[in-house]
């Protein structure tokens, strides 16, 4: 186990930990802003838009992520018809699994935050004349995001985990280049350092996460 | 002049009737303090002013405009243009936890009236030297005393220029020796003339800075008086019983 021989599959490794670093920043950049979105769908008065976000969250967090990434990338293009078109870049279907599936997570983790919210807030908004929409943007939303914000990065260190599904459909990622030197070398040192580096990973996310509550404690 | 006027109004949550026949007024500049025991309408009562609750027959009438007419609503710009003549101050204080005193009390003014920034700005600061606050404008409430709380709900509620203020136990949800310094806002405002209906457990305020005593129970009215004749000779039963344990 010496450090020429670490230093020898860091280089690969570091590169399929882009794979991972780029699949989680997509994903989270996306599946926020969209979570935030279903959820709003899910709390509208318009029956059928509500229903068909409840739906949808209740298949997206009642199936194994894995079937539904197998799905996009090998399932979609062996429909008839439509499947032609289909046919996504691994990385690029990963990416759409992974973003539809945690926007669903998102969506739940933000309507609890809603829910949260003492009716109260609701009330002094309404005898200080403010109007349902500036209520919600100025009272309703910014405690929403403070309130959901140690189950978002609870949700992001699992997003950071996750990206090693990647495997299971063959995109080189981290996980990957450890497993391909472990065969290659008869040795579990690239485990290791795969999980070092998830560790360090997930280590700078809490960090930011623990920077943004701080910032935002409201004391 | 009835700057208040409240007539029949009938209110029930399914099958129970929790307000019969109210009927009141509140002249300007009087402070009305409503006392009664728990779950007798007292809330419901002060809610249904800022349709917070709806009623289901009655009137209200708020500066001589109509609110609600035998339990027919005006409309919603007519509700939300009437009802903003009257501030509210909850128990629970309910301030905006997410903003700091002077954007607590400067928030809704920005949003809702037609001044400009510098307007604002300006009550804002006189009104938190009024309350005592001056050097907490950019606190957040979780780092206020209850009795530091409420004050600054108060002027949030001053902030939007009501014609009438309505508290809902003020005090009650505050320690002992905090409840002085709300109560002595709220008797700073009555000298100003300011229209108030006050529920609350307090009778010595009641006792002291009320003009108008109105003591409710089981949904009803049962007793109408200056505090000098409540509090000395009740003219029902219902209000010596109460009173009886209320000063016990
Ligand atoms: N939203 C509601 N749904 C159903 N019942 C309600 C609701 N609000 C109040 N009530 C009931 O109406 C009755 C009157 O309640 P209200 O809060 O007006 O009483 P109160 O005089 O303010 O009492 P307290 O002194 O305890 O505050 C009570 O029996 C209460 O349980
Ligand atoms: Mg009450």
């Amino acid at each position: 186990m010496s450090i020429d021989y670490i230093l020898s599959i860091l280089g690969p490794m570091l590169e399929g930990a882009q794979m991972t670093v780029l699949l989680f920043l997509v994903a989270i950049v996306i599946s926020i802003p969209l979570g935030f979105l279903l959820m709003l769908a899910v709390r509208s008065s318009i029956k059928p838009l509500s229903w068909m976000a409840h739906t949808y969250i209740y298949v997206m967090r009642g199936t194994p992520l894995l079937l539904q990434l197998l799905f996009i990338c090998f399932g979609l293009p062996m429909l008839p018809v439509v499947g032609e078109y289909l046919v996504f870049d691994r990385f690029v279907a990963a990416c759409i699994g992974f973003i539809l599936n945690y926007a669903a997570y998102f969506a739940e983790i933000f309507r609890g935050g809603v829910l949260a919210i003492d009716k109260g807030q609701y009330e002094a908004a309404q005898v200080l004349s403010m109007n349902k929409w500036q209520t919600t943007t100025r009272v309703i939303l910014p405690q929403m995001f403070r309130i959901a914000l140690p189950a978002v990065a609870n949700e992001s260190v699992t997003l950071v985990k996750d990206t090693a599904l990647l495997y299971a459909v063959a995109v080189p990622e981290l996980l990957h280049f450890a497993q391909t030197a472990v065969n290659r070398d008869f040795t579990i040192v690239p485990f290791l350092v795969a999980g070092i580096i998830y560790l360090i990973m997930t280590l700078l996310l809490t960090m930011f996460f623990k920077w943004l509550e701080q910032r935002f404690k409201f004391e | 002049m009835a700057i208040i006027e409240i007539q029949n109004l009938k209110k029930s949550f399914g099958k129970q009737e929790v307000l019969k026949q109210i009927t009141f007024d509140v002249n300007k500049n009087d402070v009305v303090a409503v006392i009664g025991p728990s779950g007798s309408g007292k809330s419901t009562m002060l809610r249904s002013l800022v349709h917070l609750e709806k009623i289901d027959g009655g009137s209200i009438r708020v500066g001589g405009e109509s609110l609600v007419q035998d339990g027919i609503y005006s409309k919603p710009q007519e509700i939300k243009r009437i009802t903003s003549k009257m501030g509210m101050v909850f128990q629970h204080f309910n301030l905006f936890p997410h903003l700091s005193v002077k954007e607590n009390l400067e928030l809704a003014p920005r949003l809702v009236k037609k001044e400009s920034s510098k307007d604002i700005q300006k009550r804002s600061t006189e009104l938190l030297e009024k309350i005592g606050l001056s050097n907490r404008a950019a606190s957040y409430p979780a780092n206020l005393s209850g009795g530091q709380k409420q004050r600054v709900a108060i002027a949030r509620a001053l902030m939007m220029n009501p014609d009438i203020l309505l508290f809902d136990e003020p005090t009650s949800a505050l320690d002992p020796e905090l409840t002085g310094e709300v109560l002595q806002v709220m008797k700073d405002l009555a000298k100003d003339q300011m229209t108030m209906i006050v529920v609350t457990h307090e009778m010595g305020f009641a006792k002291e800075v009320a003009n108008k005593v109105i003591f409710m129970d089981d949904g009803e009215i049962v007793e109408t008086a200056h505090p000098d004749k409540l509090f000395v000779s009740p003219q029902f039963e219902r209000t010596r019983t109460f009173l009886n344990r209320s000063f016990k």
